[in-house]
Parts: structure tokens; C-alpha cells; sequence
């Protein structure tokens, strides 16, 4: 088996998380670099949706260093702003939300505001919802990158800016007034969770190979339901590996964080 | 009065402060920047003539933003996408007290004014920020606004980048506010302006965000006429909403094209004159911002810049920012003036990375 990094595995495990004949709705990074994997591979009829404005660009000019960049916009079918397209998910348009944040809770509530200190004085504040907060409203279903850290994975938010299922309680979203159904998967290296259909809590679908159900508990500060299926995640072939470093992200801007 | 809902059930997991939830859902409402009454009388008492809008940037400045003090700015372009960059420089040479800034994700601009806020408050100063999103992507997080706000130094008022659209959205439709799906179940509901209500129609639910009229709108466009019929290229944004929603607007075009093009291919006018103030040519107007079809963004510029904000931000050395500001913004009379600082080779490199991106001028 080839040698792989993290964020490797990230984008590949986003990749199989994608079906054919959908459309993202595509955070910058690794949700972009995800969905071109999954075009080129299993989902050629993968439609991808930027906020700026574009609806299933052909992005031959290479990956898009983020969702604003002119080249999200290539060869495009319906090309608008940002208006167009956030409409397009209240109107069922957008199977997936794929968007990463800062901290994550048991019902997938995602924070990408602030961390320490308090929203009007906060130790580290982020760049804001943009995008997010709507997607995970209303693209039917939300897919969230985390990184595995126990802070990340954590009991209580301290600010939600993506809506996830709340408190669990099985009118939540309805009651927030918002139309998708709510997260789907969240996507690690070390592990694939879902959520309970019934609790609406995380639960572990698959662990990376190696690890252990225990391990992965470890990291996460909130309890985990465990899958009594539990899988052991697929690996990135060479061919996957090939096509993500030399197709996807040639450059390695988020495959191997080479700006910061 | 409207009738407000209890909500969504976010109070049950918020982490935010109580007292603070609680001034902010008191705080009588009040537009930040003109009426939908104001904005609707300023425009009604235009004149509605075809006539030349064409001036400089310091002309159009001097017009619409010079000596009066809190206005409201709305920023267009999204993130590097064609940020009014030129604008935003001729503001901080000529000076703006108590800004409130308005716009769904933004980079350079938000964070150049920022910079001058905290080295120069004699000059720019910024009371609140309405936005979605702040930061550089690919390139980091901003450091001026962490700095600004972890000092206390700004309002701040957060939606999603739908909710700052559609707040735009309804003031260039001359509403009040507008409903959307998002929001709701999350803190912004707690910390931002807009109210769960119950539809009338239903009972369900309804999140309203209020309308954002900026008093003066900053557009990069691909294009225009002299009258200021703008054709935008690329991805809208929020660009025809934004200039439609303001009081008044400065806009720059890449090109001025014959007007009998405007009239040739009429559904490609994206912004109508009526809704132009000031319109100025200018080419690179978005650097090192892009600008679809003539040029991409200049990372290397940008990583420049904000590494000598990030510099301040840790500690507190000023000299890189101080020199930025020295050699790029006050060290130019115009925007001319600060392309001639550039190499010819980083202009022709990001001519090059734009690939030739399809644009129609006649």
C-alpha cells in the first residue's frame, strides 16, 4: 500500500462519500479537491456548485485556490452570483453541503466564528459563517471535515454557525426554519462518522486501518455510538494518489499545506 | 408591531453570554445606513438623464464620501474576486471617521481599511462591520480583523453570505427586510439584527433579515458605458444587488465600451446607469484583487500584506504595515501611481494566470 498523508486521506475519503449524479455545493480546500477526485473517478456526473455564482464549472485550469476564484468559473452551464445560487439549495437543488470549521458537537453543530474568550472579544476570531451557515441549512445534506482533536471534537460549542441537528430533538431544524436534512458524514483521517437516524448522534461508520473504535473515542470529547457494523476505511490506491497529486492539487496548497 | 416567535430551540444550546444575548434582542432596531425611505428619496430626486458619469477617483470621492462622517460602505467583489481595491485606497489617502462596512466575504479591502484604522485613526476609523465572512482563504485567517476584535474595537454583526445577499437583495428590491432559510438553530440568530417571526401564512417559523441600504456602494466591474450601464464577466456575486441597494454608488470599469454595445446585447447589463453615480476607468482597479478576463489575484502581493499585518498583530511592530501604507497608499496620488510601483513582470504574470477567460465587450 502506498504512503499516504492525512489530508490525502481526507480528500479521498471525500471522494467515496460523493455520489454520481448529484450536485456539492463546495467549500474551498479540500471539498473542492474531494469532488474532483470523485469526478474523475466513480462520479463523472458530479455537479459542482461555488458561492460565487457558478453551477457545474469544467475546472480545467486547475483546482480553484478557493470558492472566489475567477477559475471556479470555467465553462460553467449557469454562471450568477451569490443570491442565484443560495437559492438554488432553499429550492432542494444541492444534495451536499461539504464544508469544514473549527469545532464540531455530538449533533454536528459546526463552529467557524470564534474560539476563546467571548464573541465580542474573542481570543481567535475566524474569518465568519460565509458560505457554511446556509449550506448546512439547506443543502439537503451537510458533509463536514474535522480535524480528529479532542478540542475539536467537542461537548459544547462556543459559538454555532452551521446548524447541525441542535439538540438532537427531532424537531430542531424544522423549528429553525431551515430546509435540508441535516449533517451526513464527518470526515477525518483516522476516521468516517454518520449520524443516528434516531438520536441524531455521531456515530463511528469506519476507522482507518490500525486504529480501534477505543482509540478514536479518545480523541473526541463527547460519547460516540459505535456502528455495529463498524468498517475499516478504504485506502487511496496509487492511481487515486496520482490523480490527486497531479490533478487535483498539483501544487500541493492543501494536500501539503505548502502556504502556511 | 411585528409578532415575534420564541424561535428555535438554539437558547437550548447556545454557549454565548446571557446579558449579552439579552442587549442585543432589546436594542430598538435601527437601519445603519439610510431609510428604505431615504434610500428611495435620494434616488427619486436624481437626475435620470443619459450624461457622461465619468470623473476621476479622487473626484468621486471627494463627491460621495469626503467630510461625511458614518457612512455606511458596501463593498462588493467577493473575497479576491473583484474587490474594489482602487476605491478603497482613495478613501484611506482622503480620510472616512466611523465607517460601517457592509459585505458578504471580503479580504484586502476590509483589512487595508483596518490597518489604517489602527495606524492612522486620525484618518480612517470603523465603528461596525455587517458581514458574512472575513479573511484570505487559501492564505490565512486576517489578522487586523482578530486584532480589532479581540480588542474590542468593532461591532460586529454576522450573517451567512446568503444572509448578507439577500439583505442586499431586499434593499435593491425596496423592501424592509426579506425572509430566508438560514440563520435559524444557529447563534447568529442571537447575535445579528434579524427576528424569528411566525409566517403569516403558516405559523412556521420565518427567519426576516433586515434590508442593508449602504449610503455608498463600491463596485469593480468588467465594463461600462459612460453612462455607467455596467456588463460584469465571471461570477455576479453580489455586485448588481449591492449597487442597486446604495444610496450611491463609485464604480470602476476595466474598460469604457460604446454605448451602441450596451444597446446591441442589453441582456448583458448587469448594473443600469440609473443606478451609477460615479463611474471611473481603471484598469487593474481590483489589484491585487482579480478581475475576470484581465487578470488574476497576486498572491504574492497579498501574502505580503498581510504578513506585515500579521507582524503588527503578534507584536505590535508597526514598521512593515507603516511602510506598506507609505509606499502603496499614501506614497500615490492615484491608482496609476501605485501599478507603476509594481514590476511590469508581476502584472504580465497575473495577466497570464487569468488564462484568457471569456469576456464580451462588444
Amino acid at each position: 500500500m502506498s504512503e499516504y498523508t492525512p489530508f490525502e486521506m481526507i480528500a479521498y475519503t471525500g471522494s467515496r462519500v460523493l455520489e454520481d449524479n448529484k450536485i456539492v455545493f463546495v467549500g474551498t480546500g479540500l471539498p473542492i479537491i474531494a469532488s474532483m477526485h470523485a469526478q474523475l473517478t466513480h462520479a463523472p456526473g458530479l455537479g459542482m456548485i461555488f458561492e460565487s455564482g457558478p453551477l457545474s464549472p469544467v475546472l480545467e485550469m486547475g483546482m480553484p485556490l478557493s470558492v472566489g476564484d475567477t477559475r471556479a468559473c470555467r465553462k460553467a452551464v449557469y454562471l450568477k452570483g451569490l443570491c442565484a445560487v443560495f437559492e438554488l439549495t432553499q429550492r432542494g437543488h444541492a444534495d451536499y453541503a461539504f464544508i469544514g470549521g473549527a469545532q464540531i458537537d455530538m449533533y454536528g453543530n459546526v463552529n467557524s466564528t470564534f474560539e476563546g474568550g467571548t464573541y465580542t472579544e474573542a481570543q481567535t476570531r475566524f474569518p465568519g459563517s460565509g458560505g457554511a451557515g446556509a449550506m448546512a441549512a439547506n443543502c439537503e445534506k451537510s458533509i463536514i471535515i474535522m480535524a480528529l482533536e479532542k478540542r475539536r471534537f467537542s461537548k459544547k460549542l462556543e459559538f454555532v454557525t452551521s446548524i447541525g441537528y441542535g439538540d438532537g430533538a427531532p424537531d430542531y431544524r424544522e423549528k429553525a426554519g431551515v430546509m435540508g436534512s441535516g449533517p451526513y458524514r464527518v470526515i477525518t483521517n483516522e476516521a468516517l462518522f454518520g449520524f443516528d437516524e434516531g438520536t441524531r448522534r455521531m456515530t463511528l461508520l469506519e476507522v482507518a486501518p490500525g486504529r480501534t473504535a477505543e482509540q478514536i473515542q479518545e480523541k473526541v470529547s463527547f460519547e460516540l455510538l459505535i456502528s455495529p457494523d463498524l468498517k475499516t476505511m478504504a485506502e487511496p490506491t496509487k492511481e487515486d494518489l496520482k490523480l490527486l497529486r497531479e490533478k487535483c492539487d498539483p501544487d500541493g496548497y492543501f494536500l501539503a499545506r505548502k502556504v502556511k | 408591531m411585528i409578532k415575534r416567535k420564541e424561535g428555535s430551540s438554539i437558547k437550548k444550546i447556545t454557549s454565548l453570554d446571557e446579558a449579552l444575548v439579552k442587549k442585543y434582542a432589546e436594542e430598538p432596531f435601527e437601519f445603519w445606513g439610510p431609510t428604505p425611505e431615504e434610500a428611495r428619496k435620494i434616488m427619486v430626486n436624481k437626475p435620470k438623464g443619459m450624461v457622461d458619469k465619468r470623473m476621476t477617483l479622487k473626484e468621486a470621492v471627494q463627491k460621495y464620501i469626503h467630510g461625511r462622517e458614518g457612512l455606511s460602505i458596501g463593498i462588493g467583489g467577493f473575497v479576491n474576486t473583484r474587490p474594489p481595491v482602487a476605491t478603497i485606497h482613495e478613501i484611506i489617502r482622503q480620510g472616512a471617521k466611523d465607517l460601517t462596512l457592509c459585505f458578504q466575504s471580503s479580504s484586502i479591502c476590509p483589512e487595508l481599511l483596518a490597518g489604517a484604522m489602527l495606524l492612522y485613526p486620525e484618518q480612517i476609523t470603523i465603528k461596525r462591520v455587517e458581514l458574512a465572512w472575513w479573511g484570505y482563504e487559501v492564505i490565512g485567517i486576517a489578522p487586523l480583523l482578530r486584532h480589532l476584535n479581540a480588542k474590542g474595537m468593532i461591532r460586529l454583526d454576522d450573517y451567512t453570505n446568503y444572509g448578507m445577499s439577500a439583505r442586499f437583495k431586499a434593499a435593491a428590491m425596496g423592501l424592509e427586510f426579506i425572509p430566508v432559510r438560514d440563520h435559524g438553530g444557529a447563534d447568529m440568530e442571537l447575535v445579528n439584527r434579524g427576528v424569528m417571526v411566525e409566517s403569516p401564512f403558516t405559523g412556521k417559523n420565518s427567519y426576516l433579515v433586515p434590508a442593508c441600504y449602504p449610503d455608498v456602494g463600491l463596485l469593480s466591474v468588467t465594463a461600462a458605458d459612460i453612462y455607467g450601464n455596467c456588463r460584469i464577466f465571471g461570477a455576479l456575486c453580489t455586485c448588481p444587488e449591492i449597487a442597486m441597494a446604495s444610496a450611491n454608488t463609485i464604480v470602476t470599469a476595466e474598460q469604457i465600451i460604446p454605448s451602441e454595445n450596451i444597446r446591441t446585447y442589453p441582456n448583458l447589463t448587469e448594473i443600469p446607469f440609473t443606478a451609477v453615480d460615479a463611474l471611473v476607468e481603471q484598469r487593474f482597479a481590483s489589484y491585487p484583487g482579480a478581475q475576470y478576463g484581465f487578470y488574476w489575484f497576486d498572491m504574492e502581493h497579498i501574502l505580503m500584506f498581510r504578513s506585515a499585518s500579521d507582524e503588527f498583530r503578534k507584536t505590535g511592530n508597526a514598521d512593515k504595515l507603516k511602510k506598506y501604507y507609505e509606499d502603496f497608499v499614501f506614497g500615490c496620488e492615484t491608482h496609476d501611481d501605485f501599478l507603476a510601483k509594481l514590476p511590469y513582470k508581476t502584472l504580465k504574470k497575473i495577466r497570464d494566470m487569468d488564462g484568457g477567460q471569456p469576456i464580451i465587450l462588444s
